[in-house]
């Protein structure tokens, strides 16, 4: 595990450093479908290993596993989110980084070291929906800004729960118009209210 | 000889024979790169309230009981430990990203307003382990005050 993020962290040090010179300082909003064009030619020149871009980067896989887990807590099935959020953990480990560019692969370093806790800790709490639930607020935040990065390659809503955790409020990320709420489940289905639609 | 007294007798040899086996001591003098205090600021009597609560399972450094040198306890406070630090680790604090850092804060103050942290059977045993009013407060506007900064 601690080798995993070293490894990823002297990987992104590295591109950082290797791509800096081409003095290309693009904010981070970078669209996955147009990578910059001397960012991705530094890169090639530099590292032989990343030479294979392969243009769109699909963030389509975490986010189904995603909206599983959400729908899973939407009925307060407990046992089905662990199963999905362990499937997301995979997902993850899978991931295809080498065609991100550097701000990208950033971005997404970030992300999914958070992401990735609380996945595992979704799916190894199954039977205790109240701390399943509390790192799905975190990981419905570490999604929403992958979806923002990266683009959701459909239509989402991006909905907010006023009630949740003693009146703090919670988002969640949704495929569908209508609020299925999944931090409270079947005891108020249909609180919340639709913030931002994405893409 | 009963079967009994055969019994507590094989009984103790396995007692005194696992007593040769002792897991690895959690214990380091280094301060790495990577510790809490080289990420933000963390002030005396903040620290202090760490190290006396939350030290012992989430750094690299454990203050051992003398009873911890029993098995097989010691290996069940070595696996406590293990898992404490893989949850969150305040030497290693720096090798989280930064949204992670955000949220392992977070979490903190969490636990701590739940009570779930420090655990019930720990403070147990370590009674001047358990939090007084005053450390929850020190600690949660340590959090809330340095939480944005990172």
């Amino acid at each position: 595990m601690k080798n995993i993020i070293l490894g990823i962290a002297t990987l992104t040090t590295v591109l950082t450093a290797c791509v800096n010179s081409s003095s290309d300082k693009k904010e981070n909003n970078i669209i996955a479908e147009q990578p910059s064009v001397s960012t991705t030619d530094t890169a090639t020149k530099m590292a032989p290993a990343v030479a294979e871009i392969k243009g769109a980067i699909s963030i389509k896989k975490i986010l189904d596993n995603y909206l599983q887990i959400k729908n899973a807590f939407a009925k307060d099935n407990s046992a089905n989110a662990a199963i999905a959020a362990n499937e997301m953990v995979k997902t993850f480990a899978n991931f295809n980084k080498s065609a991100l560019t550097v701000e990208q692969a950033k971005i997404y370093a970030d992300i999914e070291d958070d992401a990735k806790e609380h996945a595992e800790h979704i799916g190894t709490n199954g039977g205790n929906i109240k701390h399943q639930r509390e790192h799905f607020d975190m990981l419905s935040k570490d999604i929403y800004q992958l979806v923002k990065t990266f683009g959701g390659e459909q239509k989402l809503y991006y909905d907010h729960c006023p009630m949740y955790n003693s009146g703090k409020g919670a988002y969640w990320i949704s495929e569908t118009k209508e609020i299925a709420n999944p931090y409270l489940g079947k005891s108020m289905p249909t609180c919340g209210t639709v913030k931002e639609e994405l893409k | 000889m009963s079967l009994v007294k055969k019994i507590l007798c094989g009984l103790l040899i396995v007692f005194v024979a696992i007593q040769y086996i002792q897991p690895v001591r959690n214990k380091t003098d280094k301060v790495l790169p990577t510790d809490i205090q080289k990420i933000v600021a963390v002030p005396d009597n903040v620290l202090a309230a760490l190290k006396n609560s939350c030290y012992d399972c989430h750094s690299n450094n454990t203050r051992y009981p003398w009873y911890s040198f029993i098995q097989p306890g010691a290996w069940l406070m070595a696996s406590h430990i293990k898992k404490g630090k893989a949850d969150l680790n305040f030497s290693e604090f720096g090798v989280y990203s930064n949204r992670r850092q955000q949220n392992k804060l977070q979490a903190i103050a969490n636990s701590i307003a739940d009570e779930t942290m420090p655990l019930r059977s720990y403070t147990l045993l370590h009674k001047n382990a358990k939090l007084s009013t005053d450390d929850k407060a020190v600690l949660s506007d340590w959090i809330k005050a340095i939480k944005d900064s990172i």
